[in-house]
């Protein structure tokens, strides 16, 4: 993980040159984890995001998404445990169902879908964890700040 | 709130790289905020003293964290809250290390932003936070294992030893698992049931180990500390009395594939898996009814004298045939015998001939047996009208009781029907006597030429000392048919004609006759009298003519054959319409023609007349054989019985007619069809009714409700080689229609047996009760039944181990197609002394040991196709090479060659051991095998490729031993189900944490250990099973345990009752209440806090303890 923060390229600047907020939910089993052994490597992160701890990614309703978006985040994603490895079964697929479902919302008003995104890893999978929060941000940062009327 | 504020520097990783003390000016700008402190370490005692000192002099409710991940020091700093009696869910989190120090350390402006935001979202939430209730659940002190293999037994052991009470439950019929059946193990080669037997042994005597074999769980429910479980005990059919002797299992002539020796020999239908079984009775492996025995009316156990007659036992096997049924030799012969249409043999080629079998039997055995009379030991007399098959059957019945009884038959002959319906060349009549013979010489009474209603009346019986009365009058009359020119002469009844014949009274025919009709009755007159014409100098002329075609005909189809080859000729789709008459005699029937409808209430296609199409044949005399009739007469003197339709009318439960005592049945009364087995089914019924209704007990008690009969799997007839029935022999053509002599032959003994082998023994248990004969003790109870338990433990830990990968799903690899490929798991019952071998190694084709052996590693393991498995089965690589390294000491000429992917032999002394076999010049080849092909002397033409040398290799081997991999077994599987539990990848039960929690399962309070888990050694095994049993004592030794804090809960007054989160839980923790307004109750026991449910309440009500949406959104929205 050291060579990951030795190659560590410095974040996208948007355009306007202000920050973007990205809210990100974490399941406890997983990408909870490999945030942390991700924050152990010392791997640079962008500072965009900010991770909300839950038990797990079931947890997380559209409620909480749209709620975080309406509230000053330009984007949302949630992390969560790898398809058939949930610690409570499916509540992955649920989260995931309720990505659709808020993307499909935000799209009908105007939204950019993009906005709110799932991933999934292992606890393990520092990699991918890194991955999923620069992709994130990348997508974020190149849009524009979220409009709210 | 009064909320203090705890920054820990964490010793530089965290004030290395923000500012704590702008940070902490910032929290203080926060509403609520009253305390700030900050520590190098506050994880530390040092830490631990600031906190307490803060809430005493502060008087703090709410506790914020500013540290490192709540997933490391969050269980220290609840911990603290807990016991200031904050409750733990005073604590709020701000993760300044991992979230925010370590990963912005070259950012350190735009981290110090994010660290207040992040201490901001953590005051925000402290705000919402709210002391979360929790529940004590007392523990019962006992404990579940599911499995009686090496991990049950080991991990019951180490329970009963903490003084907890254990019942171990074993769906097989004894402990030992997958461990009793290996020969030895490795890397010692020490033998297994050496170290197994006195575990077994020390399991059985052990006074806290309740052990219950057979036994299924079916439901597992409560919270853990009080789980409620149900469990279902299988009989065993045999008693505590069972000595093992092991008499009952040469009795028994049911033999089947033995399980315990995974198919390399056979086992009898009563059977102990191993001499140090535990407990050690016997079982009897009874499926329910085979398909024949309920098909039977009469419910003979036609499976059980079939075994018998397999095994050459003529004499027992008459007697299960007579058992229910006075007339084996009469059935062997004009049976309709339900049970041949119901065999299963018959999916597979043709059925079992059951009724020559019945015949054989009867014929060898039935005219040596001695009857002794019966003693009388009731004083009531019973009466019964009618000396056919059900009259009979039920005099006999109740003589066998201890009834007198008297049958009064209105011919001067007894036999009903058989005697007078049935010609003899189906049935010789001196073998009706004969049977005959020996009911009266049970001590039944004969009264015959005494008619009913003419002689005697059944009321004046009654009235004269007779208990009870049966009555068994059958169809004495052929039906009356409306047809103009019935009352011709030459126009003859069936029924009459038959009955003249069969009596010896001069009967003639013309030379043309027409049989009108298509069931037996029709058939006997066609074939009388065909042989009335020969016998008289005649060329035949017989014509048949039938309303339908063949298919629908009611005769059975063996008999119409015989009677073609005789020279009947048939018309089918033809009705009659007319007997033509020429001054008073017949002279032709006009014909209808007709074609098939629709299907009729019986199912049958209804001819239809075609319009116009008539046609005539000559005849001079025609016969009508269409349908019987009752005689009444017998109701003069009978009040209150009655006749309906043709049937007295009766009970269809107890066969009383209307009047008190009064019974009824056979074809008067029948409650089947109208056939003789169906009458011998009635009188055995009637005597049961009629015992009862003497002896005061409760009629309606007497049938109990048919079990589901037991049949081999599709899959399993469909492996069954074909063949065909062994024919029976007919009399020449020639010899047969100009004599009265009996057309279809008996078969000899070898014909029999060999008839009798076909039996595919679907029920397992023939219920030919030999067993209770044999057995010495007394122990074998036939009439056990299943039973059910329900017991109240604290913990419960699933030991359902695996079962060997199935090797018939590598097509290629020719297992269960070619018989010297075996597995590595048969090869170990080859081996072991106390195998079917007895320790010799022998190839399965013809006994000879094996020269050349090549053994296939990774069978169905290590393979991504479909039809295999990921995973490395772990154990295979030394479980070939101690069976490659027994053979090489026992054998040294052998050559053996392992052909593996990887060699894997980590753990203790395994890599040595390795060694060790090689030197002992065992061949490890690296490469897989494409595949197997059986030469013509069954040797088996290996093809393989030796990766190392990359050259392909074909060669000749004697035995192929495969090394197939491990899956769950079908209890594992099963045991989740009921659990509740995830399995993994081959079905392996998933732990709650692969290295933390090893044996935790899902579920709290129920753990998991050995190959249920996955694949592992006999040591590995162990150590889990120890440490599954010390989880258990840990969770039992703390008397209660606390709910969890964090559970979901519904408020009762925002539910709507819409059921989602009941169909959403993962743990089934969340149920709808009964009544008119369900609302969901969550069992905080059994939550494990995912808040699926809460996400998913369409209304609001659910909620997640320590994360509703208030907590959740104010983090979010700072």
């Amino acid at each position: 993980m050291t060579s990951t923060a030795a190659e560590n390229t410095r974040a996208p600047e948007t355009e306007d040159g202000a920050e973007r907020k990205i809210v990100a939910f974490f399941c406890r089993e997983c990408a909870y984890a490999a945030a942390d052994a991700t924050g152990n490597a010392r791997v640079s992160l962008p500072t965009t995001i900010r991770s909300v701890l839950v038990p797990c990614t079931g947890r997380v309703s559209p409620l909480h998404l749209l709620k975080a978006l309406a509230d000053g985040a330009d984007g949302v994603y949630v992390a969560g445990c790898l398809e058939g490895q949930c610690h409570y079964r499916e509540g992955n697929l649920h989260a995931l169902d309720r990505i659709e479902f808020s993307r499909a919302l935000l799209e009908s008003v105007g939204v950019e879908p993009e906005r709110v995104q799932m991933f999934t890893m292992s606890a393990a999978d520092s990699p991918k964890f890194v991955a999923a929060a620069r992709k994130m941000h990348e997508t974020i940062s190149a849009l524009p700040p979220l409009k709210r009327k | 709130m009064r909320c203090g504020v705890f920054l820990c520097e964490c010793g530089g990783n965290i004030s290395g790289v923000l500012d704590l003390d702008s940070l902490a000016d910032s929290a203080r700008t926060h509403d609520g905020v009253v305390s700030i402190s900050r520590n190098q370490f506050m994880c530390g005692t040092e830490g631990r003293r600031m906190i307490e000192q803060a809430v005493e002099e502060r008087g703090l409710d709410r506790i914020v964290i500013g540290a490192c991940s709540r997933r490391f020091q969050g269980p220290t700093f609840e911990r603290i809250a807990r016991e200031l009696r904050l409750g733990e869910n005073a604590v709020a989190f701000g993760n300044l290390r991992e979230g925010c120090s370590f990963i912005h350390r070259d950012e350190p402006a735009k981290a110090q932003l994010k660290a207040e935001k992040i201490v901001s979202a953590a005051v925000a939430r402290a705000r919402f936070q709210s002391d979360l209730p929790r529940g004590r659940t007392f523990l019962h002190r006992s404990a579940l294992v599911v499995g009686g293999g090496i991990a049950g037994i080991t991990a019951a052991e180490e329970l009963s030893g903490a003084g907890i009470d254990v019942h171990l439950v074993e769906r097989e019929q004894s402990l030992g698992g997958y461990m009793a059946r290996l020969s030895k193990t490795f890397p010692t080669e020490d033998c297994a049931m050496c170290s197994l037997a006195p575990q077994l042994t020390g399991a059985a005597l052990d006074p806290r180990i309740h052990i219950r074999t057979l036994t299924d769980v079916t439901e597992i429910s409560g919270p853990p500390g009080e789980f409620r479980v149900k469990l279902r005990q299988r009989p065993r059919f045999v008693s505590e009395a069972c000595v093992g002797c092991d008499d009952c299992t040469a009795a028994c002539p049911v033999s089947v594939s033995s399980e315990f020796e995974l198919g390399v020999t056979k086992r009898k239908a009563i059977s102990r898996p191993f001499a140090n079984a535990v407990p050690s009775l016997y079982a009897i492996d009874k499926r329910g009814p085979a398909p024949c025995k309920s098909a039977c009316p009469a419910g003979t156990s036609a499976q059980g004298y079939v075994a018998l007659v397999a095994e050459g036992r003529f004499d027992e096997a008459y007697r299960v045939a007579s058992g229910p049924n006075p007339f084996p030799s009469v059935c062997g012969r004009i049976c309709t015998h339900p049970c041949e249409r119901a065999c299963a043999r018959g999916e597979v080629d043709e059925p079992v001939a059951i009724a020559a079998l019945k015949r054989f039997v009867a014929d060898h055995v039935g005219p040596e047996t001695v009857i002794e009379k019966v003693p009388v030991i009731h004083s009531e007399k019973v009466a019964i009208i009618g000396a056919g098959p059900a009259g009979l059957t039920c005099a006999r019945d109740l003589a066998k009781l201890g009834y007198r009884t008297t049958v009064f038959e209105a011919l001067p002959v007894a036999g009903g029907m058989l005697k007078t319906g049935i010609p003899d060349y189906r049935l010789p009549k001196d073998v009706l006597e004969r049977e005959i013979d020996q009911i009266t010489a049970l001590g039944v009474e004969l009264k015959l030429g005494q008619r009913a209603g003419k002689d005697f009346t059944v009321d004046g019986l009654l009235e004269n000392g007779y208990g009870a009365a049966f009555l068994a009058v059958g169809l004495q009359k052929s039906s009356e048919v409306e047809i103009t020119g019935a009352e011709l002469e030459g126009t003859e009844r069936a029924v009459e004609f038959l009955r003249r014949l069969n009596l010896g009274k001069s009967v003639s025919v013309g030379d043309r006759v027409v049989v009108i009709g298509g069931g037996d009755v029709a058939l006997d007159a066609a074939r009388s009298a065909i042989r009335l014409q020969q016998t008289s100098g005649r060329e035949p002329n017989v014509t048949l003519v039938y309303r339908r075609t063949r298919a629908e005909m009611p005769a059975l189809g063996e008999e119409d054959e015989q009677a073609i080859e005789e020279g009947l000729k048939v018309e089918f789709l033809v009705a009659p319409l007319e007997i033509v008459g020429k001054k008073g005699r017949v002279s032709a029937l006009k014909l209808q023609r007709c074609k098939l409808g629709e299907p009729d209430s019986s199912g049958r296609r209804r001819p239809v007349p075609i319009e116009g199409d008539v046609t005539e044949i000559e005849a001079d005399t025609v016969v009508l054989a269409i349908g019987q009739d009752i005689v009444c007469d017998f109701l003069e003197g009978c009040e209150d019985v009655s006749v309906e339709k043709g049937q007295i009318r009766i009970d269809r439960d107890t066969l009383m007619t209307g009047k008190s005592g009064v019974f009824a049945g056979g074809d008067a009364a029948a409650t089947g069809g109208w056939t003789a087995i169906e009458a011998i089914a009635a009188g055995t019924r009637a005597a049961h009714s009629i015992h009862n209704y003497l002896r005061g007990e409760k009629l309606f008690e007497v049938w109990p409700a048919k079990a589901a009969e037991a049949r081999p799997s599709a899959e399993e007839l469909a492996r069954r080689e074909v063949g065909q029935r062994i024919p029976a022999v007919l009399l020449d053509r020639s010899d047969r229609c100009a004599s009265w002599a009996e057309v279809v032959g008996g078969y000899s003994e070898e014909e029999a047996i060999a008839e009798a082998s076909r039996c595919l023994a679907c029920a397992v248990c023939s219920e030919c009760e030999a067993c209770v004969r044999a057995c010495p003790a007394g122990a074998i109870e036939l009439d056990q039944q299943e039973e059910t338990e329900e017991l109240a433990v604290g913990a419960i830990i699933v030991a359902t181990g695996h079962k060997e990968f199935d090797a018939r799903r590598k097509i290629p690899l020719g297992f269960g197609r070619f018989s010297n490929v075996v597995t590595q798991s048969q090869l170990a019952r080859l081996l072991a002394p106390s195998g079917p071998t007895a320790g010799e190694l022998e190839r399965p084709s013809d006994g000879a040991v094996p020269k050349k052996i090549f053994m296939l590693q990774c069978v169905g393991s290590r393979d991504c196709t479909s039809s295999g498995n990921e995973h490395c089965s772990a154990i295979c690589c030394l479980f070939a090479t101690l069976h490659a390294s027994l053979i090489k000491q026992h054998y040294p000429d052998v050559d053996i060659t392992i052909g593996y992917t990887d060699l894997r032999a980590p753990g203790k002394s395994h890599e040595e051991y390795y060694r060790l076999v090689q030197e002992r010049g065992v061949r490890y080849v690296r490469g897989r095998v494409g595949e197997v092909m059986e030469e013509a002397d069954k040797s088996l033409r290996v093809r393989f490729e030796d990766t190392v040398t990359k050259r392909k290799n074909e060669e000749l081997f004697d035995l192929v031993v495969l090394s197939a991999g491990l899956e769950a077994s079908a209890g594992t599987t099963e045991i989740a189900h009921v659990a509740g539990l995830q399995q993994g990848s081959a079905g392996f039960i998933k732990e709650y944490h692969p290295k933390l929690k090893p044996v935790d399962t899902q579920r709290a309070g129920i753990f998991v250990a050995g190959t249920a888990q996955g694949p592992k050694n006999i040591p590995d095994t162990i150590a889990q099973a120890k440490a599954a049993a010390a989880r258990v004592v840990s969770m039992l030794s703390a008397g209660f345990v606390l709910t969890p804090a964090q559970v979901a809960s519904s408020n009762l007054e925002q539910c709507i009752g819409c059921g989602i989160c009941e169909s959403v839980c993962p743990q089934g923790a969340v149920k709808l209440s009964g009544g008119d307004n369900p609302h969901s109750v969550v069992d905080a026991n059994s939550c494990r806090g995912c808040g699926i449910c809460a996400a998913e309440c369409p209304s609001g009500a659910m909620t997640l303890g320590g994360y509703s949406d208030e907590e959740i959104l104010a983090e979010v929205m700072v």
